[in-house]
């Protein structure tokens, strides 16, 4: 019998900012225990020694000021704890944060997460669709190398934030795509030129004809335009525009998250207020990094890229063979054609993302970075034989008690 | 299932004169990587070292970010220019190489015929 996944033809990946799993929907594991968030043996040592606990304390913005440090040896202290013997134990956050400040009581807010009510877009939205147990950031750094992953499948071996030039013969799942035969549809949508995208060096600099603005990709769900992948960015910073203010919404410390938990409501509403559309696509929202904050989940390690960064671009004195994750992040699949409440266990990062574009939309392609290889897939393509077990789009029937926001 | 309601953000969320963080500082430094290569024509006047607040970062990205689409547009626009101008001549060639030796030998004669009359 059909299911939900013979009918996709639009895949969307909203990429926000810089949280963490815990931080975000930790506070879930007391709705639902299958939802590994936040429990009472959890803590990390302050720097006196004290035993600190998250606690359901975070505030929507002014709070992580500075933004937490989260380029690769925080992230490195934040994983291993200063661990001599590199056992990751995710003991160092409050260590981590008390170097940017030295305030004791201010490097604890590091462990402050969100209660249910506070997002009630993102914690819905995992609550009536499909939430990931074990999605991590693709490196354990910053935001540039992270959304790499998400684009190419590697970041060419860079762990920082300085631009970076694709290494044949791989491509970006946009070139992937609108290069195939039969063509296929890409788009990056930025929110405006105002805030532009995170990729410069390569999309934006010489393939400048991908982007289009939020507004457009607001027009083309209601046209029924969407490209077969859409990757969308949200807003940076705050900016005047001839039509007012625009409020940054990508979350990212120490920007306000209700603007982020309007955007992502707005992407959801817009592709579910097209019946076309909403019938046919799927929605992943997800965050490019934690930001340096809390998450209790050690990154596996994983098989290594086949870039190494080198030991004196990490700031850690170790080169990096990229054979480790960075910290969970959150990570939510919606579409009508997923059941209720589904929970998924198995280990996902953005190179997730152009290898699942890949599979659904061109099948294999062998020119793929080792890491993008080994990534599993979210959407498992329907041609062939789909292991029931690995299809989230499994109902035959599409639900007609999906939520409604406001918006 | 009821509509649930969105908190909207509160005014004072924006603040466009909040430092520059870590991220948006990289943006800058990607968009100037990009700047350089462009052609001065469309390069901005903005220092961007003195950048110190989100909404004088947004002033440069927006800028760049313009150029650059404005910079591949012109390039466009110079391409169709140049293949208009190609037309013309891609079309007499594409003539000449047509079989259509009759009409050119009558229009030989003619002209043959016209040169006399000149003469």
């Amino acid at each position: 019998m059909p299911t939900g996944l013979d009918s996709l033809k639009h895949i969307v990946v909203l990429m926000m900012e810089n949280r963490s799993f815990d931080h975000m929907l930790g506070s879930l594991k007391a709705v639902d225990s299958r939802i590994d968030g936040i429990s009472d043996q959890l803590s990390n040592p302050d720097t006196t020694g004290a035993s600190v606990k998250p606690q359901p304390t975070a505030e929507f913005q002014g709070q992580l000021n500075p933004d937490p440090d989260h380029h690769f040896p925080a992230v490195d202290l934040q994983i291993f704890g200063g661990d001599p013997a590199r056992v990751a134990n995710m003991q160092g956050f409050i260590k981590s944060y008390f170097n940017q400040r030295r305030d004791v009581e201010h490097s604890q807010k590091i462990m402050y997460y969100f209660k249910q009510s506070d997002l009630p877009v993102l914690t819905t939205l995992a609550l009536e669709f499909a939430v990931f147990n074990r999605w991590f950031a693709s490196i354990p750094g910053p935001t540039i190398c992270n959304r790499a992953f998400a684009h190419y499948g590697t970041s060419f071996g860079r762990v920082d934030m300085n631009p970076f030039d694709i290494i044949e013969p791989y491509k970006s799942i946009y070139t992937r795509l609108i290069k195939a035969t039969p063509k296929h549809t890409a788009k990056v949508y930025y929110y405006d030129t105002t805030s532009s995208t995170m990729e410069v060096a390569n999309l934006l600099q010489n393939q400048p004809e991908l982007f289009g603005t939020y507004k457009q990709f607001l027009s083309d769900c209601d046209k029924g335009l969407l490209p077969d992948y859409s990757f969308v960015e949200p807003n940076y910073n705050d900016h005047e525009t001839d039509s007012g203010e625009e409020v940054a919404n990508d979350q990212h410390p120490d920007h306000d998250i209700q603007a982020g938990e309007l955007l992502i409501a707005e992407v959801y509403m817009r592709i579910k207020r097209n019946p076309k559309l909403w019938a046919n696509t799927a929605l992943l929202v997800v965050y490019d990094e934690h930001g340096g904050i809390y998450d209790h989940v050690v990154p596996p390690a994983c098989p290594a890229d086949k870039f190494t960064a080198p030991a004196n671009s990490t700031g850690t004195g170790m080169e990096f063979k990229f054979d480790r994750l960075g910290v969970r992040v959150p990570a939510i699949l919606i579409s009508p054609w997923i059941p209720k409440n589904t929970v998924v266990d198995r280990v996902f990062d953005h190179a997730s993302i152009p290898a699942t574009v890949t599979k659904f939309f061109l099948g294999d392609d062998p020119q793929r970075s080792p890491r993008e290889i080994n990534a599993d897939i979210f959407i498992d393509p329907p041609s062939g034989t789909v292991d029931p077990s690995r299809n989230l789009l499994s109902l035959t029937a599409m639900r007609k008690d999906c939520p409604e926001f406001d918006v | 299932m009821p509509v649930i309601k969105v908190p909207r953000p509160p005014k004072n969320a924006m603040d466009s004169n909040r430092p520059i963080n870590a991220l948006l500082l990289a943006q800058v430094s990607n968009l100037q990587h990009a700047e350089r290569r462009l052609p001065l024509r469309y390069r901005s006047s903005i220092y961007t070292h003195a950048i110190k607040t989100e909404g004088e970062a947004a002033e440069y990205i927006r800028h760049v970010t313009e150029a650059i689409h404005q910079a591949h547009s012109d390039a466009e626009k110079q391409r169709a220019k140049q293949q208009r101008r190609r037309k013309p001549g891609l079309e007499i060639a594409t003539a000449a190489a047509r079989p259509v030796r009759k009409r050119s030998s009558k229009t030989k004669t003619k002209t043959s015929k016209s040169k006399r009359k000149k003469k």
